[in-house]
Formats: C-alpha cells, structure tokens, sequence
C-alpha cells in the first residue's frame, strides 16, 4: 500500500492504495469519478480517456502513482457541468453524438483536446484518424465526427473573434 | 440431403389478410389523441438523457456500490467439451481474502433451477418452429454453473467470492477443476452430418434439435420442374458479437431479514430478468427487485438472462453480503451471447423473362452450447424471399447444437443472413440470365397494390413502396455518376465498386406493453414504462408522444424505466418493438387519461360532460370564460389524475428500404475503402427523425463490420475461440468508415395507431449484402466470383490469387 497524491479537477487528493492501483481505478473506486469508464483490458477503446498533463490518455494504461509526475488529471466531471456544458459537450448534445453514452466521456475528452492541441483547425480526416482509439458501439461515428468539427469551428470563431470582444 | 423423419409442414393460406388496427375498438377520447398528433412528434426534439451522460453521471451498472460489497471472479473452462470430474477449490479458499468457492455441484444441493429462457418466439405472427418430428424441442437446460460437463470454451464452472476484485481473480487461478477431455464441434453442418463424434447433449444423438418445414412442397416443385433458369447458392454467415461498449455487470444484494434481493444489472428489460432470476433462485418475483438504469449497449447481447446475475445474487444470500461482478473485455467476447452463424442454401426458379417462380431454402442455425434464443432462425424464416413477389417456396430450418457459446438474436436478428442470401442469389441470378441486376429486382418487386402483401411462407408485409425506395436510394447514392466516378479510380490504378441491396424485415417482439401516466399537481407528469433503452432515447421520443396526447411542454413529462418495484410489466426492447408497442400503450393511456380530466373538469363545474371542451392542457366550459387546467385538476380533492393500461398487440410490422455501397480497393495492398454510403429506410411514422437517423448509423456501422472486419474466429484444431480482444476482434472505428447520406421514407403502417414500423435495424439489415456485392463488382475485373466474410485484406488477396490461378488454369 502506498499513498498517492493527485490534482485532479482542481482538487488535490491523497487516498492510500495499492501499488497496482491503476489511475482509471483511482478515480473510479477511490475518488468515486464515475464517470470515467472501463470498456476493454487492453487498452484499446478509449473510454477510459481523461487529460494528464495537457494531453489525452488512456487512464487504464497508468498506474495511480506514476500519474502524479505527469500533471494535473482532467476528467469529464472537470469539462462542464448539466447548468454549463463545455462547448464540446453542447456540440455533442446538439448533433446527437451519443446514443447510450458509455463511450461519450472518453470521447468527449479526446476530442475536447484533439481541438485544443489543433486550435481548431480541423478536417473530417484529421478527426476521423485521431478518434481512431476510441471505439463508440452505437452512432457510427458520423455525428460524432460532425460534432467534433462544428466544436472546433466554434473554437476558431472564439479565437478569431477581436480582442476585448466578448 | 434425404433424412428420414416426418416434419411438420406449413401452409400459408391465400385469404386476403386483415390488418389493420380499429379506431373504432380504441379507448374513449382516442379521437382526441389522433387530433393531437403531431405537435412534438416528428420534430428532432433534443435528448433529455443527454445532459447526465454528457457530464459523468450517467447511471452504469458498475457506478454503483453497496456498503460491505465482496467481488466476484469466474472460473471458466479452458475446453470445448469436456466431463467435470472434479473441482478442487481447498487452495483458493486458503487464499487471502477469500469467502467462498462455488459449483455446479452447490448449485444442485441448493436446489437452484436452470434460466427459463423461453426460446420460442411466441407470437401469433411468428414463424413456429418445433423439434424434428413435431413437438416442443428440447432446449438443454442452462443451469447457473454445469455439474457435469462444460460444452464450451469460457463456461463458468465455479465462481469465487473474496473481499477485492483482485483477490477474487487471483484466486480464481488457484481453482483445480479435474476434466476429461471429450470430442468437440463448432461448425453447425459438422455437428448436423448425421456423424459427428460430439454429442452436445445426450437427449439430442445427432445434435439436430429443430427441424420444421415450411412452405407448399408441391407448387415449389411444379415451378422449379418448368422454370427457364434455375440458380443455386450456398452461403455462411458467420458469427460474431455484439459488443457493446458497457462489459456486463451486476451488483446483488439478499437482505435476511426481509428476505428480499436486490439486483442491479444493466439489461435489456428489467422485468424479464427479475422473473426469470426469481425462478431460478425459486422465489417468488416480488422477493427481487432489479434495477436497470442507464445500459451502455445491447444490440441483443443483452436481452437474455445470464448465469452471473444469478449468481451474484446467490452468493450474496450464501456469504451474507452485497457481490459484485463485472466482466473483463475478454469474458465478454467469450461469454456474451453471440450472434449469426447461419448456413443457408438457396435455390431461385425463374421464367424466361427472369419473372421469380419459386424459391427453396434450406437453413441451418448455430445456436451453440445450449438454446437461448430461436428468434435468428424464425425471423429469417419468415423473410427468405425478401422484398421480391415469389409466389411459391419451401423451407427447412434447422437448428443444431455445437461445441460454442450461445447465440442470441444480435442486433436485426436472422435478417441480415436471408437479406446477404437472397440479393446475392439475385446478382448471380441476373449474371447468369445476362440481365442488368437492377432491371431484374424492378421486374419481381413487390407492387405497392399488393399491400398487404402475403409471402409465400405466410408473412403479411403490412405497407411499403419498394421499388420508390430503390430509386431513391439510387438517386441519393448518384448512381450513374458512377461510371464517371469508376473512370477516375481507374486511372489512379484503383479497382471502384458498387453493390445494392434491397430488404424487408420484421418487427414483432413480446405483445403486452403496460403505460401508467400520473399527473402531477406539482405540474410535472410521469410515465411508468416497460421498455428499455440503451442508447435509443427512449426518456425523449416517448416524452414527445405523451406531451402530445395531453397537450403539455414535452419538459414536463419524465419517463420512469428500469426499477421493477416500480414497473410491474414490459417486454423490454428488441426486435425494434419498443416505440410501436410503447407508443401505443402511451397514446390509449393518455386518451383514457384525457377523458378522465374531461370528466373532472365537468364535475368541477356542475355541467355536462358535453360542454366541456379541451385547449391544449386547458378544459373550458363552452361558451364562458371558465377553465380549469390540467394540473389544477390533479389538485382537486378527487385524488390523483392517474391511469393505468395495459395492451397486447401482436400484428407485426415491416420496416423496409434500399442501401447502397461504394468501395475502392487497391489491388496491391488489397485495403477496401468504403467511398460512399446511401440508404432509404421505410420506418413507419417517425417519431423523432434525429433519434431515427442516428440508429441508422449505427446499425450500417454494425453491419458493415461484419462484413468487412468483425469475427469469431474459433480454431478449428483445438475449438479455441481465437477472437478475445479489440486487438484480434476487427471493429469498426472512426478512421475506417465514411459519413453515411441516409434518408427515411415515412409509409405509414395500417397496423397500428400511430403508423409507426421501426427504426434502426435497417441500417444492418441489408450492409453485409451491399458491402460483399460492392467488392465483388470492383474485383469483378479480375475473375472473381465469390468470396467469404469478412472481407479483410487477406480475404481480398486471396481471392485475388485464386481467379488468377484459374484463369491460368483455363489458359493452359
Ligand atoms: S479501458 Fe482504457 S482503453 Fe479501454
Ligand atoms: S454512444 Fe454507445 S458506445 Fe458510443
């Protein structure tokens, strides 16, 4: 057993845990984030997805304790809220980019950050390729994708829009 | 094939087939609903579940927790078949943490009862399927854990209990299960050749447990005997998995004092499960309360009771504590129920103008270990001669016992097979005859003058303008801008190909539906309902269609699911059942609902009911300024505004459509790319096309993957299942399909009151026959003729290979 502390929303947490405490299952069973999902043991669907440090991962592929040297932890709970969705989470809401919504954390993750680490310059190719580990059983991806690219439009509206502007 | 046993034979009579549903038998006030529609109805009103899921707190199974919960761990069988003679569980049960070690053996002595699974479909409408020689046929009991032998790989043989999840599969290892070896079978035409080693039942000799015949033997023989030309075919199609996103869980609790059990368990309809766990535990119903909340996926898999709901539930009551269980990605693609695996044989007469005769098909279904479902076999049964006027057929369907997981109606269930069957047989039928493929499907569709239109072994196809959808799709598609489209792949080296499929299917499903609608005086309106949803939005189409009835903000109305203290029946979603047989119930619910707050509202104003007229959720004495609303009259003394209604409705509904495929394949590297997908679906009403549309897409994405990636491999040598990972399990993703251009066509079905067919299974339905036909088309170039799912690029160079072998065979 061993303590681990993490950032993750903001708020620091230190639970004690074992060692092979994987982060997808320190936020699940000791943070209690349930919104973060585990749909494969090998590291392939993605709906485990959260941000570390900046960048997209896969929170089933790292240990709880390794995760603390790479940053701060961002999961879905930490995008919006039901009062004040993120704008990718509204773009997935207005384009119908869910159906049972197992796989929408993950994917609403990866995509939130594919537009960021992008800026927003987005072609239906680019999404398609970088969604490619995150699997969705229900929608065939097609309002997935048209969300994701409506999402990054609406960043780059935001980015262009004037200084002071707002 | 002559095999010596009398069957029973079915006739479809001629008489002209009566339909379509009575305004007249309906509830007071019906009139009313039928005026209301459709205010909300049609409109892609935005989800309400949408909110939750978006922002973590959706309500999967596994989310939940229960104070003082154990975990529970399988042990399963490394074998195909193979005699228990012993289980050894002393060292796991001397391992840390350990409650409890399990068997098939404690399943006797406790006096458990296998799953009820109920595997006839049992409508009036179903094809009825019976043993060889008549009879009910003999299912093989699905007991929780098997105390004599395992007959597949990943059967649970006992299950542990221990105080981490970890602790429970670590000493899951450490059980010692003593086996003997037996002869094993995965392939249905092996198990049924009257020879097989393997004998997955002992009450079954020859494996072959559903042999029915259907059809008119004589007028099928006649065409055939003066037929122009005759085609035959044979065809496999494989199996695969549903896989939905969500691994199955289930999280039991006993309380002893009350003795009642609580199961949560994402399933595809809650009530079903509490029932058929309740006789397997040997309690009565009302003692299990199960709740289904948010379910991450079904598509079928989900929709028969599985052995690990009964035994967490078990092992709570015997270790006295709440157990959980979630399968790993790998159980599930051993253990969920499967899907397919039907070998079909097909044989087309015709005339000399290529005008369809007759038909004759010979079915064979993999229903693997045990029968869990027949609903595969009987649903294509009902359906081999597809969108096309062929006045006589014959059909045997048989199903047979094997060495394999259980199948289960996956996702448009027996369809998909006899649609893949039937539009290859027209293509080699059109090859053959020198006819263009689209000209001979125009010449035998089914007219829209023939509706309601009786197929030849006795379906009733309620409405539909088939050959309209073709030519949408077409046009949709841009159908002839392919030659151009073909010309400019061809001089990037690249082989273009199209394939076109037509498909009727059915929608039946379990006939009762209950509703109960309570108005609120809070202003808030809820709706008790027995379907459930994964993924198909249920809490907002069904909320469209009550604010509709009533009058009210679809806001207001909230639909309770999945607590079976709180709904008494339902039959669960399948089979695109859940809008027709739930809006249904809704709108003779809310029709008697309406005439009840008529009936208030008139004894609120001492006047005649006939003076009373309704605005909206407004009730005004005629000619005054008197009204009175429909949530104040759930606040006047006469207690709550309430009803409840049940209804049963079996009259079957056939949703139908065209879909198009446009691929691209690089004869070097043998990639197929899938350039362009086109579909028209006939849905019936649409309640809400931006919930329809989106099924679509996800149903041409999983049929699609059969075609192109997605199979359970099992390796013929050793029986063992080769597919246990995304990593071997080809699936389809963002980066290997293209945005779909679907289109819905509304012919309103006579059937029932609001016109609605289905949604959704369309999309599948007819995608593993475009998508083979469309690589056929481009390797046509190159001499290929057939090939076999899924169409990867090692099955492309192969048949590449091949025909070049062949033509060099024909050279020399
Ligand atoms: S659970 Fe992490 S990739 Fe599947
Ligand atoms: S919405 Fe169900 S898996 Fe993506």
């Amino acid at each position: 057993m061993q303590d681990v502390t993490l950032t993750v929303n903001g708020k620091t947490e230190t639970r004690r845990v074992e060692g092979r405490t994987l982060l997808v299952q320190f936020l699940r069973e000791h943070l209690g984030l349930t919104g973060t999902h585990v749909g494969c043991d090998t590291s392939q669907c993605g709906a485990c997805t959260v941000i570390l440090g900046g960048r997209a991962v896969k929170s089933c592929t790292i240990l709880a304790s390794a995760a603390a040297a790479r940053g701060e932890v961002l999961t879905i709970e930490g995008l919006g809220d039901e009062e004040a969705l993120s704008p990718m989470q509204e773009a997935f809401h207005r384009h119908h980019a869910l159906q049972c919504g197992f796989c929408t954390p993950g994917m609403v993750m990866a995509a939130h950050n594919m537009v960021q680490r992008h800026e927003g310059e987005l072609t239906e190719a680019i999404v398609r390729r970088e969604l490619e580990g995150n699997l969705c059983r229900c929608t065939g991806y097609h309002n997935i994708v048209k969300a994701v690219l409506a999402a990054a439009e609406a960043h780059r509206a935001v980015a262009s829009a004037p200084a002071g502007q707002d | 094939m002559t095999r010596a046993k009398t069957s029973a034979v079915r006739k479809a009579s001629d008489s002209a087939p009566d339909i379509a549903w009575r305004w007249d038998d309906a509830p007071p006030d019906m009139d009313y609903v039928r005026e209301a529609l459709f205010r909300h109805i049609g409109k892609p009103v935005a989800r309400k579940e949408d909110k939750r899921l978006l922002t973590g707190k959706g309500r999967f199974t596994d989310d939940f927790n229960l104070p003082g919960q154990t975990y529970a761990a399988m042990v399963r069988s490394p074998h195909p078949h193979a005699r228990i003679l012993g289980i050894d569980a002393s060292a796991a049960l001397a391992a840390p943490g350990v409650l409890a070690v399990l068997t098939g053996v404690d399943v006797l002595a406790d006096g458990l009862g296998p799953i009820p699974h109920n595997p006839l479909p049992k409508t009036n409408f179903d094809m009825k399927l019976s043993a060889p020689g008549g009879g009910a046929p003999f299912i093989g009991p699905h007991l929780l854990l098997p105390a004599d032998k395992v007959r597949h790989v990943g059967e649970a043989v006992a299950v542990v209990v221990a105080e981490s999840a970890a602790q429970a599969m670590d000493a899951a290892e450490l059980v010692d299960v003593d086996y003997e070896e037996l002869d094993f079978v995965i392939d249905a035409l092996d198990a049924a050749s009257g020879s097989c080693p393997s004998v997955v039942w002992d009450e079954v000799p020859d494996n072959v447990f559903v042999e029915t015949h259907f059809g008119d033997r004589e007028a099928t023989d006649a065409a055939f005997a003066r037929a122009a030309h005759v085609v035959e075919a044979s065809f496999h199609i494989d199996r695969v998995t549903g896989v939905p996103m969500e691994p199955r869980a289930a999280l039991a609790a006993f309380d002893a004092e009350s003795g009642k059990y609580t199961l949560y368990a994402g399933s595809g309809g809650a009530v079903r499960q509490k029932n058929e766990l309740a006789e397997v535990l040997g309690i009565e119903p009302k003692s299990l309360r199960v709740l289904s909340f948010d379910v991450g996926g079904n598509f079928g898999t989900r929709n028969r009771t599985y052995v690990e709901f009964g035994l967490t539930l078990w092992a709570s009551r015997r270790v006295g504590r709440p157990v959980k269980y979630t399968a790993t990605r790998s159980e599930a693609f051993l253990t969920d129920y499967q899907g397919r695996d039907l070998h079909t044989t097909v044989a087309l007469a015709m005339d000399a103008e290529g005008r369809f005769l007759a038909m004759r098909a010979d079915n064979l279904s993999n229903v693997g270990a045990r029968c869990v479902s027949l609903s595969p076999l009987s649903k294509g049964s009902g359906l081999i001669t597809g969108s096309y006027d062929i006045p006589a057929a014959t059909l045997r369907s048989r199903a047979v016992f094997t060495n394999t997981m259980c199948t289960q109606a996956y996702r448009s269930s027996g369809r998909p097979e006899v649609t893949y069957a039937i539009e290859r047989l027209v293509e080699i039928a059109a090859k053959q005859i020198g006819m263009d493929p689209i000209e001979l499907r125009r010449r035998n569709m089914i007219a829209p003058d023939r509706m309601p239109y009786r197929n030849a072994v006795g379906q009733v196809y309620d409405s539909g303008t088939y050959e309209t959808n073709m030519d949408q799709a077409m046009a949709l598609f841009d159908w002839d801008g392919f030659a151009a489209r073909r010309e400019e792949a061809t001089a990037r080296g690249m082989l273009l190909g199209r394939g076109l499929a037509n498909y009727v299917e059915s929608s039946i499903g379990s006939p009762r539906e209950r509703a109960e609608i309570t108005v609120l005086p809070d202003g808030r309106i809820e709706v008790v309902i027995g379907t459930q949803p994964s993924g198909q939005g249920h809490e907002t189409s069904f909320a469209q269609v009550v604010a509709d009835m009533l009058g009210v903000p679809v806001e207001t109305v909230t639909i309770i699911i999945g607590d079976t203290d709180v709904v008494s029946v339902g039959g669960g979603s399948h089979s695109g059942r859940s809008m027709r047989h739930a809006g249904t119930v809704m709108a003779m619910a809310s029709s008697e609902l309406l005439a009840e707050a008529r009936r208030r509202a008139a004894e609120h104003f001492d006047v005649a009911l006939d003076r009373i007229e309704r605005d909206g959720d407004q009730y005004r004495v005629a000619g005054t300024n008197h009204t009175v609303g429909l949530f104040e009259l759930a606040a006047l003394p006469s207690g709550p505004l309430a009803v409840a209604r049940t209804n049963e409705m079996h009259t079957p509904v056939f949703p139908n459509g065209t879909a198009i495929c446009e691929v691209e394949i690089d004869p070097e590297l043998c990639h197929v790319e899938i350039t362009r997908y086109a579909t028209i679906d006939d849905v019936g009403r649409c309640i809400n096309p931006m919930i329809v549309h989106g099924q679509t897409h996800g149903g041409i994405a999983q049929g699609v993957g059969q075609a192109m990636w997605e199979l359970c491999v099992t390796d013929p040598d050793s029986g063992q299942p080769l597919a246990g990972s995304f990593m071997d399990y080809g699936m389809p993703r963002a980066d290997n399909l293209p945005s779909f251009d679907a289109e819905i066509a509304e012919v309103i079905s006579p059937t029932n009151p609001l016109g609605i067919k289905a949604g959704g299974e369309g999309g599948t339905t007819p995608a593993l026959a475009t998508v083979t036909l469309a690589v056929l088309d481009a390797l046509a170039p190159l001499g290929v003729t057939d090939i076999k799912m899924p169409l990867t690029p090692n099955t492309i160079w192969r048949a590449i290979g091949e025909a070049r072998q062949q033509e060099k065979g024909v050279m020399e």
